[in-house]
């Protein structure tokens, strides 16, 4: 993209943010994923961390994360990523890890490696989508897919008996003590997006100041496999997940509460 | 030379400790040597061995089928060796704790009581010095002078076990070259 | 002067990692290793080096992906089921020519099997073992002077491939005390402008085995394939004792050889004209050595702790008219110099 000369544009609204590549997202229409992403490397920049951050992986719709960013980047195994975190920030103190997860990947087969990370207190950031479906596989059943709710695997709603009930993963991990801020937040609407930014750039500062575990879950919408129309997958999202995931924030320990009230985290 | 150790009894009698004072002493008489516990789950009161084989050249098996020296602490492990024993090995039985005997004619035999003369030394329990003094009375396969200095720089600072374990030895020696002669 | 000790085998092993610099320990206990990580939990804080005691052999083995990937050199050590835990970071590091070192202290299997030592895990270990197509450099020490060199040169073959090598001794090695000759540790470590170690001054840094389009992954394959195609020319080691006579050669690897080295003096005592040839690298294995051996010599017999594994490698290197028997033990259990002594005389009476 060519850049404007200050002569050309006196101001600038909206650009891309500097650490982030040139490329389009590979991402379905109305998906969450792009605008997380967006926030991420917005956070990136104005933490001036590009050189330091290491992009995570994980496998699902984000699997290929690195390619958006302009930091180094790595793929992990389905699940793995707390654990290939955890080595690089545990060889490398002054880098700063951060990994990008959906639902199936965190909360299904990498739960065991999350919630050890989170007990040890590594001090990485999780960024953590769900959107309650396998995205990338088709529309499967995720660990976080609401009762009743349609999967192709579960045609005629996810039942209880049958397929047990959905993992609600910021109350579960703020219970262990490694971890320091942990949220939930999601991309809905415009406000929300806003209030999302915050949290994430607060996990980052807690990983900066080795604070400990932070991680922050974002509701996003799919609407391809909740086979809706994106503007109404917002809609469905509020209707639906909001309930079964209430926003907030779940775990600020004292050292994080006071990072939040520095000035300049906007 | 070379000469293959086993020794065994129950956890607890400090099998393995003897074997790895015959191993730390080979090797500073820089012999080649291997040493080979039976390791796993074994807890206090189950049978444990282990395995040291001493030479002048490269080790082959880590594991001894037919010993040339076989130690019994237990009738468990007399009952494994009276039959594994190589023709012309020396076994030595801890009369203490195994009653039974062993009629081979192809083999030395050594009946200890062990404990009961560690006992005397002030320490039932360190039967297996007694038993390790026994073993260099009849075969030197390492010198005395080697496992007392291996005492002497392990247990340097506890002198009163030191001086117990010195004499266990010293009583296991000195009894056996007494009733063993020739 | 090179220092001499006395040492365990599983102790070696962690000495001899920390003597060639390695930067990072990740590991799970399971036995028969539970020394190795023990040893390495006070040894590598004290070096200012990094050990975790992970919830799994699966986050080990992705954790020795993130820091050999950050560019340290980094190892794991498990047994048996662990290391069937390890496949897939295995299959994921060879995809992404990550190096780093696996050590597999081989028990007694399939399933939860035993503790005893064994070699069922030959096939695991040298065919690949996970998805895909990739082989990891499989190193076989027999002795605990082996244990700590092979360590060493485990973690210079895995930086000058970008592969993962596999360290496989039985649970006997690990548990074997032997004397020990000290090395000089490794203080010049090569250069990894590939690793991630954070996009300053430079392009960045992207490591995967990954490719939306099938198209795209071939190409990084087929360079595999030249890698690995490099590695069988370069890397074959293996051991020959009493070749030039010998009228039957036994074929072994770790504790089994051993015992194969005392019932070919046995049998040498008793006038047998019996050979060794121990394959050091499992992987790549000495075909050709052993073809051209089998030029002269037609009759071998295969000693192994497993139901019959490297027994395949050796058949498929020999002439077609070579005779190939097999003795062994299973299931954790060790082979005595008296059965190989008698399964000798069975083929030369």
């Amino acid at each position: 993209m060519a850049r404007l000369n200050s002569k050309e544009a006196e101001t600038i609204l909206y650009q891309r943010p500097e650490s982030m590549e040139a490329r389009p997202f590979h991402f379905c229409p109305g998906c969450g994923h792009g605008i997380v992403f967006r926030l991420v490397g917005e956070v990136i920049d104005e933490l001036k961390i590009r050189e330091r951050a290491i992009c995570v992986a994980s496998i699902g719709c984000s699997v290929n994360s690195y390619e958006y960013f302009k930091c180094d980047g790595l793929e992990s195994a389905h699940g793995r990523a707390p654990a290939v975190a955890t080595a690089i920030k545990r060889c490398h103190p002054d880098l700063v890890p951060f990994t990008y997860q959906g639902d199936g990947d965190l909360a299904a087969i990498g739960t065991a490696e999350i919630v050890h990370a989170c007990a040890r207190g590594e001090n990485i950031t999780t960024i953590f989508v769900n959107n309650a479906i396998y995205g990338m596989t088709g529309g499967q059943m995720a660990p976080t897919t609401l009762l009743d709710m349609y999967s192709t695997s579960t045609t005629a709603g996810r039942k209880s008996a049958l397929a047990g009930y959905p993992i609600r993963v910021c109350e579960m991990l703020s219970t262990l003590e490694g971890t320091a801020y942990i949220a939930r937040v999601t991309v809905n609407s415009p406000a929300a997006v806003r209030k999302a930014k915050q949290a994430i750039k607060l996990a980052f500062r807690t990983q900066l100041a080795n604070l400990g575990m932070s991680l922050v879950e974002v509701l996003s919408p799919c609407p391809t496999n909740w086979r809706v129309e994106p503007v109404k997958a917002m809609d469905w999202l509020a209707e639906h997940m909001l309930p079964q995931y209430p926003l907030g924030e779940y775990k600020v320990i004292e050292a994080v509460a006071a990072l939040k009230k520095e000035v300049g985290n906007a | 030379m070379h000469e293959e150790i086993t020794i065994g009894g129950f956890g607890g009698q400090g099998v393995l400790f003897i074997g790895r004072l015959l191993t730390e002493a080979a090797f500073r008489e820089e012999r080649e040597v291997v040493y080979m516990p039976a390791y796993g789950a074994e807890k206090r009161g189950g049978t444990v061995w282990c395995n040291v084989t001493i030479s002048d050249e490269r080790i082959g098996a880590l594991f001894i089928a037919r010993p040339t020296i076989a130690v019994a602490m237990n009738s468990a492990s007399l009952n494994r060796f009276k039959q594994t024993t190589k023709a012309d090995g020396l076994l030595i039985v801890n009369k203490s704790l195994v009653p039974e005997t062993v009629s081979r004619g192809d083999i030395s035999t050594v009946y200890i009581p062990a404990n009961d003369l560690a006992t005397e030394v002030g320490n039932s329990d360190i039967g297996n010095l007694v038993v390790l003094g026994a073993l260099l009375a009849r075969r030197p396969v390492v010198s005395l002078d080697s496992i007392h200095q291996i005492m002497k720089d392990s247990l340097g600072e506890k002198q009163q076990l030191l001086q117990m374990n010195q004499k266990a030895l010293e009583k296991g020696y000195r009894w056996t070259k007494k009733e063993y002669t020739g | 002067m090179s220092e001499k000790t006395l040492m365990a085998g599983n102790i070696a092993i962690a000495e001899g990692a920390i003597l060639a610099h390695c930067q990072a320990y990740f590991g799970y206990p399971i036995t028969p290793q539970n020394e190795l990580l023990e040893h390495m939990s006070k040894r590598m804080p004290e070096e200012g080096r990094v050990f975790v005691q992970t919830e799994s052999e699966l986050a080990a083995i992705n954790m020795v992906y993130g820091a050999a990937a950050s560019g340290c050199r980094a190892m794991t050590t498990t047994s048996s089921p662990g290391f069937s835990l390890q496949q897939e970071g295995l299959s994921y590091m060879a995809g992404a020519e990550i190096p780093a070192v696996v050590v597999n202290v081989m028990r007694g299997g399939p399933g939860l099997g035993d503790i005893g030592g064994a070699q069922g895990d030959y096939f695991q270990a040298v065919k690949g073992g996970g998805h895909g197509d990739y082989h990891l450099i499989t190193l076989a020490p027999s002795s605990v002077q082996e244990m700590m060199d092979f360590a060493m040169l485990a973690f210079e073959l895995a930086d000058k491939y970008r592969n993962p090598v596999i360290l496989l001794p039985d649970g006997f090695l690990g548990q074997a005390i032997e004397p020990v000759v000290m090395r000089p540790p490794v203080t010049k470590l090569p250069e990894k402008p590939w690793a991630i170690t954070g996009a300053r001054g430079r392009p960045k840094n992207i490591i995967n085995s990954f490719a939306m389009d099938p198209v795209d992954y071939q190409p990084h394959v087929a360079l595999l394939r030249q890698k690995f195609q490099r590695i069988k020319q370069n890397e074959v080691r293996y051991e020959g004792i009493n070749l030039d006579d010998a009228a039957l050669v036994m074929v072994a690897y770790g504790s089994a050889f051993r015992s194969a080295m005392t019932a070919m003096q046995m049998a040498r005592q008793a006038g047998l004209k019996v050979g060794i040839f121990r394959p050091i690298t499992l992987f790549p294995f000495p075909v050709a050595p052993l073809s051209n051996l089998s030029q002269k010599v037609k009759s071998f017999l295969v000693v192994e702790l497993s139901l019959g594994q490297l027994i395949e490698d050796v058949r498929l290197s020999l002439s077609a008219e070579a005779k190939v028997e097999l003795v062994n033990q299973f299931g954790g259990v060790p082979i005595s110099a008296d059965e190989i002594l008698e399964a000798i005389e069975k083929i030369m009476k």
